[in-house]
């Protein structure tokens, strides 16, 4: 469906999440790469380095051309904080957000569990998928997590 | 340089405002001309606007010419919107500042305004996600109080700080508020009441959090040559820092009880101002949460990293200690109307500096400092002293 036709119904500012496809963001084959089960990052072609997040511009090498990088799917948790009350619109609380250390990237994201009273620093988690509301248009998004295993 | 002054300072009183965008900005016209009855806003030669999101919040940008057609100002020499989340307004401080330092201009208006409370509250939360990455932190429903909560439960597990010495900046705070006529909160409170709130992030409870505020407040800033015509007491900016490093979570320092842009912003007004930590009377910091506040003391220099918590456990931070830390109220107290608050933490300090405090007054009060961040790896830190 073409976006005009979505205008009476989509308002970016009342959107929590990206818009992931080509049309809206240079970065949409990290999501496609989701999609697939892969979490990667970028790789810069200049100098080497793997960042997090993903990024178009190298600020060490000044180059902008990368390629992808699939990153472990299993890191530990290096800080973490349960929300239970005040969550935004659109969010349940309660939310376990964290900072994983992936190598030695450190990746924020929400880790799907259970039982949140569970979770310790330094404990293990692994990768996994979150499905969240289809872009206008019907492309699906999904966002990284990780989970407790 | 010009040295620059303080010259005027007006405050709306901050809550869940039966008032919208347009009635905070007149409130705070008519406090801040109202304290000095030399400035009419014709001799304003410049407006600088700190606000955050009233595209979000009142469907409305291209603030700063709509604040002065409200206010009756026509700006020859500069007219400006700063948006740097919760420290717009005192970035709004430094650009009137540089401008009259510079020679640019001769008197120019700051305001800080922000309408946050909607009708729908989630909504009000949901805004507040817009200062935080949307694409990597925001669309998981981040918002601030988790990022500071991170901060807490590392200072906790390096330094063994305390969840009742947490509770101890919240109770202070409120009981500062009370005194205030413009805080959100005037019923102060207790430690109990403090550590039996409900857990908003894990350890940070509802009392240890800053509210969602709506508010507004306005300072006037002259070249010494203009303020000594506008005053017998100009409190005068000694020195200012600003030091931005890391925006996410993920690029910030590692150990997020550890903040060294702030260390080094307020190095830098020390430096400016030619003062050390000991000689700050009065500070207005950013108890955004009241792990912030402790974390302020340490990067402040007003005690040694890892010591914050006992410095307020002592004392040392109220009346009868070594610094006053915020008299107003606080972020906890006052409530935090982003644009609002530098400006409103300016406010404070050019009354206690020239004696105006009322109940809240630090006897003696010469140097003060404000301490204004938005988020864990960006703060603002400015110095003024007594003419």
């Amino acid at each position: 469906m073409a976006l005009d036709k979505m205008t009476d119904l989509y308002l970016r500012t009342s959107d929590p999440y990206p818009l992931q496809s080509a049309a809206f963001n240079g970065l949409h084959e990290f999501y496609a790469h989701l999609r697939e089960g892969r979490l990667t990052t970028t790789r810069c072609l200049g100098c080497g380095s793997v960042c997090w997040p993903p990024r178009r511009f190298c600020p060490e090498c000044l180059t902008d051309k990368f390629d992808w990088v699939d990153l472990p799917k299993e890191g530990t948790i290096h800080a973490f904080s349960i929300q239970e009350a005040g969550a935004p619109q659109g969010f349940l609380a309660p939310l376990v957000f964290a900072v994983v250390k992936v190598e030695e990237l450190r990746i924020f994201s929400l880790i799907s569990c259970s039982e949140p009273k569970k979770i310790a620093l330094g404990q293990r988690v692994r990768f996994t998928t979150l499905a969240v509301t289809n872009e206008p248009g019907g492309e699906k998004r999904m966002l990284h997590a990780f989970e407790p295993f | 340089m010009r040295r620059v002054a303080l010259v005027a300072a007006g405050v709306t009183r901050f809550g869940v405002r039966k008032a919208g965008l347009k009635d905070l900005i007149w409130e705070a016209g008519k406090a801040v001309f109202g304290s000095n009855s030399r400035v009419r806003p014709k001799d304003v030669e410049g407006l600088v606007v700190g606000t955050v999101m009233p595209e979000r919040t009142a469907n409305q940008s291209h603030i700063a010419s709509l604040a002065a057609e409200c206010l009756g100002i026509k700006p020859q020499r500069l007219s400006a919107r700063t948006e740097h989340m919760c420290a717009s307004g005192s970035v709004a401080i430094r650009y009137a500042h540089s401008f009259i330092a510079s020679g640019l201009a001769d008197l120019i208006l700051v305001l800080g305004v922000e309408k946050l409370n909607l009708p729908n509250m989630d909504e009000a939360l949901f805004n507040m996600g817009a200062g935080v990455d949307r694409d990597w932190e925001a669309c998981y429903g981040l918002t601030a109080p988790p990022c500071f909560a991170l901060a807490a439960q590392m200072h906790m597990t390096k330094y063994g700080t305390t969840e009742e010495q947490l509770a101890l900046v919240s109770v202070k705070n409120h009981n500062h508020a009370k005194k205030n006529p413009y805080a959100h909160f005037q019923k102060g409170a207790e430690i109990d009441q403090v550590l039996c709130s409900k857990i908003i992030a894990t350890p940070l409870r509802l009392y240890m959090c800053s509210p969602i505020t709506d508010g507004a407040a306005a300072i006037i800033l002259a070249s010494e040559e203009r303020a000594k015509d506008l005053t017998d007491k100009p409190v005068y900016i000694l020195g200012s820092g600003q030091v931005v490093e890391g925006f996410s979570l993920a690029s910030l320092h590692p150990d997020y009880s550890h903040w060294p842009p702030m260390k080094k912003a307020a190095g830098d007004a020390y430096a400016m101002a030619g003062v050390t930590p000991e000689k700050i009377d009065v500070a207005e910091v950013h108890d955004c949460f009241s792990i912030a506040e402790i974390i302020a003391y340490e990067e402040l220099g007003f005690c040694e990293k890892g010591e914050g918590g006992e410095f307020v456990a002592r004392g040392f931070s109220d009346y009868g200690g070594k610094v006053v830390v915020n008299p107003r109220g606080g972020l906890i107290g006052c409530g935090h109307p982003l644009g609002a608050t530098g400006v409103a933490q300016a406010a404070e300090i050019y009354w206690q500096l020239r004696g105006e405090a009322e109940e809240r007054q630090v006897q003696g009060a010469k140097i003060g400092l404000t301490h204004n961040n938005s988020g864990m790896g960006e703060h603002l830190v400015i110095i003024y002293g007594a003419g």
